[in-house]
């Protein structure tokens, strides 16, 4: 479901991805290791269109994406079947709970807005936020706010998720909710690419890992090969 | 709260600052001393009266100069020109004048309030049209005109516009009455077609028939009366002095010949000058009087405040958030035009935008009523302002909301529809709700063309009245009861912006 053939994206003159290949299995969970500045939020980006590059090729979930600038009608279909969840949630705070994950489905897919609603409420359920569905996503803890996030992410039921070190931002005590909600996520055969840090969760979610260094592939390979 | 209670506290610092004031120039002994009559006259009122010479426009020139002159040389000393805006002229007695020599028309209001000296000149009222359109006499006017009332231009404040008005009230006159702060300004409106006709002092169009040889005088001059000279309540010696001096120069001839030399028929004059009869003074109002009879016109003009501000300002405000959208998110060809449009917005007085939409607009056939230019000016002018405000607002807004908006899948447009606006307006609300305070001081810059708003009342109610104290803390009031939940609205708005709605990522 994502290939990325020979990617090359050049910042300033300078390449923060070169020639970077995947070889996995096709549906599976990918983790995105590496030490910090080496290109893994640069390439996540680079897979839902929020960054153009500059060589190579990327397919996902059915789209393929070439050098250059994106065009605006590629740029909504992609994303209706990539999500992302940002390290620092990124929650609109002007909207409740339930609005932040309901707005997309109300004007992407085109849903009713008591559609979307309930679409939105099954989700927060789903990751166990439904009593804070009113809430201004402010008065949540960080751990909560991920799990929103999360949700608004697959309220458009995206064919692949990407996560940018989805636990970084939070205190030690609420990392695990978050990973449980991924882990889940996971078992149940959703398509992922993780930046992560944390070993002992790419061991345990991780069917395919790739460390890059200084914007290249160091290794790659299922988890107890490269881990 | 700033910009109208900087102006309330204007008003009312004027008043009594004016009340303060031994009201009235120098005593003749201390002119003497002096050696210099200062007379006060406005030259934008122009000619025939005082304008700036056009051989030389650093001096001046006008029949009225060369009287100056006359009456000082009289008076044994020499003439010193201050300048004043016309229909604020007799304030100016409380300082630094001695006399007011401006075509100032004797009536019973300036006989109460000021020492007006024997009269100087006889003037008619002559209305003026175009060649080729309506009315074709004076008499039509009690009539209607080609669409409706008549629209008849007068200068603010002059004799035309209270014999126009008292024709309107009478019923011997089907016209809507427009004032303005030049005599030029309404011929230049007629030439145009804003209005249907001008009604000035007769000498005046004789002076600039030429300028504007697509008008024509309609009929005779009808009505008139007498200029005197104003001077100070409280300088009798003066006002004597100036008496006789004008008594010798119509005795020997001399204001005759000056006459004569400017084509203003100076033996007609002389018979005239000669019969005038005196004008009683008018009768002092009671304050309740003077209230009971002037707060209803406050309080109209006040709804005129009112209907611009609320007017103009939605209309800024969207015109404002298109154009910082714009520039922050257009195409790259419209960025610059915006720029400009901002710079020249800002760059430039309100005043002078007013007067392109109002006097320069009619000359490429797009003529607009005043009400409309005024909102349209102000709404123009106060959107740049907004959109400066609105592109700090939405550069306020954290980078990371935009991208997890197109993350989503959301367009750029959606995006800033439903995601970025909301969370700007929040952030803009208090300087918004300030420049609306701002703008609705603002208005007051329209009377300039012509719409009459709660300051310009005050004016003409102040200068008519001569009850300047006691009508500035009535229109201070009025102007209070406006601002004050406008003022309580925007701190609810800081409160609320300070108050953590949290959730910020
Ligand atoms: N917005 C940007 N402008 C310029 N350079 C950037 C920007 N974002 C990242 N970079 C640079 O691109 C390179 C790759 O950065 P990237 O954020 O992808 O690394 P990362 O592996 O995600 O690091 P971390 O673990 O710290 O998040 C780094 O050298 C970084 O300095
Ligand atoms: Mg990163």
């Amino acid at each position: 479901m994502i290939g990325i053939e020979s990617l090359s994206k050049l910042r300033s003159g300078v390449a923060v991805l070169d020639r970077v290949s995947l070889a996995g299995p096709a549906a599976a969970v990918t983790a995105l290791v590496g030490p910090s500045g080496s290109g893994k939020t640069t390439l996540l980006r680079c897979l839902n269109g929020l960054e153009t590059f500059e060589a190579g090729a990327i397919t996902i979930a059915g789209h393929r994406l070439t050098p250059g600038p994106h065009a605006a009608e590629v740029l909504v279909q992609l994303r209706r079947d990539v999500g992302m969840v940002f390290q620092q949630f990124n929650l609109f705070p002007h909207l409740s709970v339930l609005d932040n994950v309901a707005l997309a489905p109300r004007l992407v897919g085109r849903l009713a807005g008591a559609e979307a609603r309930r679409r939105a409420g099954a989700l927060l359920e789903r990751v166990g936020l439904s009593s804070f569905t009113a809430a201004r996503p402010g008065t949540l803890s960080g751990g909560q706010q991920q799990r929103v996030a999360i949700a608004r992410a697959l309220a458009m039921q995206p064919r692949v998720m990407l996560f940018d070190e989805p636990t970084s931002a939070l205190d030690p005590g609420m990392t695990r909710e978050v990973l449980d909600v991924i882990v889940g996520l996971a078992r149940a055969g959703q398509t992922m690419v993780v930046v992560t840090h944390d070993h002992a969760f790419a061991k345990q979610a991780a069917n395919w890992v790739v460390e890059l260094a200084e914007g290249r592939v160091a290794r790659q390979g299922t988890a107890a090969e490269v881990l | 709260m700033k910009g109208v209670g900087r102006a309330v506290s204007g008003v009312l610092l004027a008043a009594g600052w004016v009340a303060m004031l031994p009201a009235g120039g120098a005593e003749l002994d201390e002119v003497r001393r002096r050696g210099e009559l200062v007379w006060a006259a406005d030259q934008e009122g122009g000619g025939p009266h005082v304008y700036p010479d056009p051989a030389d426009p650093r001096t001046l020139a006008g029949f009225e100069v060369e009287f100056a002159a006359l009456l000082a040389n009289e008076l044994g000393v020499r003439p010193r020109f201050q300048q004043g805006q016309w229909d604020r002229l007799p304030l100016l007695l409380g300082q630094s004048v001695d006399c007011v020599i401006n075509g100032i028309e004797l009536t019973p209001e300036r006989r109460r309030d000021y020492h007006c000296s024997r009269p100087y000149f006889g003037y008619a009222l002559q209305l003026i049209g175009r060649r080729d359109a309506p009315p074709a006499a004076a008499a039509d006017v009690a009539g209607t005109g080609p669409s409706g009332a008549w629209r008849i231009g007068v200068l603010s404040g002059s004799a035309a516009e209270s014999e126009m008005r008292g024709l309107v009230a009478r019923g011997a006159a089907q016209a809507e009455v427009v004032g303005y702060d030049g005599t030029l300004d309404s011929l230049e409106q007629v030439r145009t077609g804003v209005l249907d006709a001008a009604l000035m002092d007769d000498c005046i169009f004789t002076f600039y028939a030429d300028r504007f040889a697509s008008l024509r005088a309609v009929d005779r001059p009808f009505a008139g009366g007498l200029y005197t000279v104003l001077s100070a309540r409280d300088t009798p010696l003066l006002a004597a002095a100036i008496d006789e001096a004008i008594g010798r120069l119509i005795a020997d001839g001399r204001l005759k010949s000056l006459y004569d030399r400017w084509d203003l028929a100076g033996r007609q004059q002389m018979l005239l000058l000669r019969d005038a009869t005196e004008i009683p003074a008018a009768r002092q109002r009671s304050l309740l009087e003077l209230v009971s009879q002037t707060l209803p016109l406050l309080l109209a003009s006040a709804g005129m405040t009112v209907l611009l501000s609320c007017a103009a300002f939605p209309l800024a405000i969207v015109v404002g958030l298109a154009v910082a959208i714009g520039r922050m998110y257009g195409p790259a060809w419209l960025r610059p035009l915006l720029t400009g449009y901002v710079e020249v917005l800002r760059g430039t007085p309100l005043m002078l935008q007013l007067y392109a939409i109002f006097f320069l607009l009619p000359k490429i056939g797009l003529a607009l009523p005043a009400l409309v230019a005024a909102i349209a000016g102000l709404a123009l002018n106060y959107s740049a302002y907004e959109s400066e405000i609105y592109r700090a607002g939405l550069k306020a807004v954290p980078p990371g909301q935009f991208e997890a908006a197109l993350a989503l899948g959301l367009s750029k447009w959606q995006a800033l529809r439903y995601v970025l606006v909301p969370q700007a307006v929040r952030v803009v609300m208090p300087p918004v709700t300030s420049d609306f305070i701002a703008l609705f001081k603002d208005t007051s810059v329209c009377s300039a063309i012509t719409v009459i708003e709660l300051t310009k009342r005050y004016s003409v109610l102040a200068l008519t009245t001569g009850r300047i104290v006691e009508l500035a803390v009535v229109t201070a009031l009025l102007y209070l009861a406006m601002s004050w939940p406008l003022a309580l609205l925007s701190r609810w708005f800081e409160r609320r912006l300070e108050r953590p709605a949290g959730g910020r990522p």
